[in-house]
């Protein structure tokens, strides 16, 4: 298999579905425009701090670090709701793309051409865990950039002006740490991203029943003869994993904080920016290994499957 | 160098533990033939083509082009093209997307040529494949194939559900345009008359097996019509002709070449038209 190939693959996915790479898009464009509109509506800008915020504040713009990481923890917010919409398409992208080609029988165009079955589902997966993420940091970065234009207009000369100061070098390292987050969301999701695959390629008919269905009366049937819950703890956990590891940026407090434990905590929410401790479970291993037999596995159904 | 493209030996295929699709068949195809694998529906056409383009498994030997197509199917592909009929061009793909995929799949297709194949039709690059029309959708396809310089081509009932004007063409193209005698064409369709006058070579499957394996150029060697009146027709009748037919009172009889000599006199010979001979080899291998 050639690079051209490859790319060639990876093309054929962005021109069947499409809504992989407009929909984030749109996200991105709701996120600017959120913040252009809540901007505007407030008029000029009128801050009435109280006695904490004002001490907050007062406290910020001096602490230039605690400026840095503040700036680092609410631009990396604008990331997770592109990421919650990517993951739904996903999700429904990956039970389609060895489905569809046998429903509408233009799998045997595609195999009437030189690209073998690995190729093929090696593209699909690429797709979902490298190319579409490399397209969600890109559009956060500039969706990042363009609220921080607009809140930065917006709040200088106001009490809170020091959210309007850029700072470059935590933006950097920020970005960086953003994409490597993504890149082990991809590590993580791999063994759910090759479930779907299998699915798709397996499915006669139903591939969302298939995918849902099975998970679900495991659950179910766990509960009622065992009385444990194993399987959904397993499921659970690789569902909402990489959300806990990039969690305690969601969670500041901001009421009946003292200064020095909001600074404290907007720090501790910083430092837990990154997903790295996901790198430290076994689990994410697991989880590739389980991943790399169910890809193998769907290129060997889609190889000799002879239904279409 | 061999001139056999495909060599079949003993190629069995079953579905489940009941349906033989394929009982034991032996054909050879030769470089430079244009091959018509006919039979009724569910003779096992179809099922002999996926067999050699390496889509199911089968029992048997089988080599295509020197290779095992169970095993090598994606250094086969190179040198293969197939059409398996005219639905399977995917509703989303734009014309342009199409020549453009090809072109990044295929080291040995010509984008150039495939665009002026299409420039003499009504297939314009923007158009989406859900918006083109059946007879259109093979046009695209035929050019995408023609474009690519491949050693064996298989088309597994290629005209289905196009009308006249656009059965011709395809078949006028294919000819005039595509097959050079260095290439090898294997055709299925169940539609006989459409393809006898283009074919090299007959073979006639049905129930899962060979009952014709012949080159056209041999025919009159191995089959003989005689025409005869109603009087005469006991007496041919006698003769054990493979297959019988009553035109406007006259009766036509089909023999195996040796079997025709004793009643030879009895009325007019001529070599059985593919169609005839069709029907005959199959009503015979249906008793």
């Amino acid at each position: 298999m050639t690079p051209t190939t490859f790319i060639t693959l990876l093309k054929r996915e962005s021109w069947e579905h499409r809504s992989l790479f407009w929909v984030p898009l749109v996200t991105a464009t709701l996120i600017v425009l959120t913040a252009i509109i809540s901007t505007n509506v407030a008029g000029s800008i009128n801050v009435e701090l109280d006695g904490d915020d004002v001490n907050f504040f007062a406290t910020l713009s001096q602490d230039g670090r605690a400026q840095a990481e503040l700036f680092g923890v609410w631009m990396s917010s604008l990331i997770i709701p592109i990421i919650a919409v990517t993951l739904v398409v996903l999700f429904f992208y990956l039970l389609d793309s060895l489905y569809a080609e046998r429903k509408d029988r233009s799998i045997l165009f595609w195999k009437s051409l030189p690209v073998s079955d690995g190729a093929t589902v090696l593209s699909k997966a690429a797709m979902a865990l490298v190319a579409v993420p490399l397209w969600v940091w890109l559009l956060s970065l500039v969706t990042g950039l363009l609220v921080f234009a607009i809140v930065a207009v917006k709040v200088s000369g106001s009490p809170i002006a020091p959210l309007g100061n850029f700072h470059f070098g935590t933006w950097i390292v920020l970005q960086l740490t953003l994409l490597q987050n993504l890149f082990i969301a991809s590590l993580w999701y791999a063994p759910i991203a090759a479930y779907l695959l299998l699915v798709s390629v397996w499915a006669k008919r139903a591939p969302f029943l298939w995918a849902v269905l099975p998970p679900a009366l495991l659950i179910f049937f766990e509960k009622i003869a065992f009385d444990s819950s194993y399987v959904a703890k397993v499921v659970g956990r690789r569902l909402s994993g990489y959300f806990e590891a990039i969690g305690p940026s969601m969670r500041i407090d901001t009421d009946e904080a003292g200064t020095a434990t909001l600074i404290d905590s907007i720090r501790q929410a910083y430092e837990g920016l990154s997903a790295a401790s996901l790198l430290a479970e076994p689990a994410i291993y697991l989880g590739l290994a389980v991943a790399a037999i169910m890809v193998f596995v769907s290129i060997r159904l889609r190889r000799w499957r002879d239904d279409a | 160098m061999t001139t056999e493209l495909i060599r079949a030996k003993s190629l069995r295929k079953t579905y489940g533990r009941d349906t033989v699709a394929l009982d034991g068949v032996d054909f050879t195809v030769g470089r430079g033939r244009i091959v018509g694998l006919m039979g009724p529906n569910g003779a096992g056409k179809t099922t002999a083509l996926k067999a050699i383009l390496g889509l199911t498994p089968f029992d048997g030997e089988l080599t295509v082009l020197g290779r095992d197509p169970r095993r090598e199917r994606d250094a086969l592909m190179q040198d293969v093209c197939f059409i398996a009929d005219v639905a399977v061009l995917p509703k989303w793909l734009r014309v342009s997307q199409a020549l453009d995929y090809v072109a990044g799949v295929h080291p040995r297709f010509d984008r150039k040529r495939a665009e002026s194949v299409l420039d003499k039709t009504e297939v314009r690059p923007r158009s989406k494949v859900a918006e083109l029309s059946k007879g259109m959708i093979t046009q695209l396809h035929l050019a995408l194939i023609m474009a690519i310089d491949a050693k064996l081509l298989v088309l597994d009932e290629p005209t289905l559900g196009l009308d006249l004007l656009y059965r011709r063409s395809f078949y006028e193209a294919l000819l005039n345009d595509y097959f050079d005698h260095e290439r090898t064409i294997l055709v299925t369709t169940h539609q006989v008359e459409e393809v006898e006058h283009l074919l090299t070579d007959l073979l006639f499957i049905n129930h899962g097996r060979i009952v014709l394996d012949a080159a056209v150029e041999n025919l009159s060697n191995l089959y003989a019509q005689l025409v005869t009146t109603a009087e005469n027709a006991v007496a041919v009748r006698a003769a054990r002709p493979i297959y019988e037919r009553e035109v406007f009172g006259r009766h036509a009889f089909i023999f195996e070449r040796g079997a025709i000599d004793a009643v030879a006199a009895l009325g007019e010979l001529r070599t059985p038209s593919i169609a005839d001979l069709f029907v005959a080899t199959m009503s015979r291998s249906a008793s």
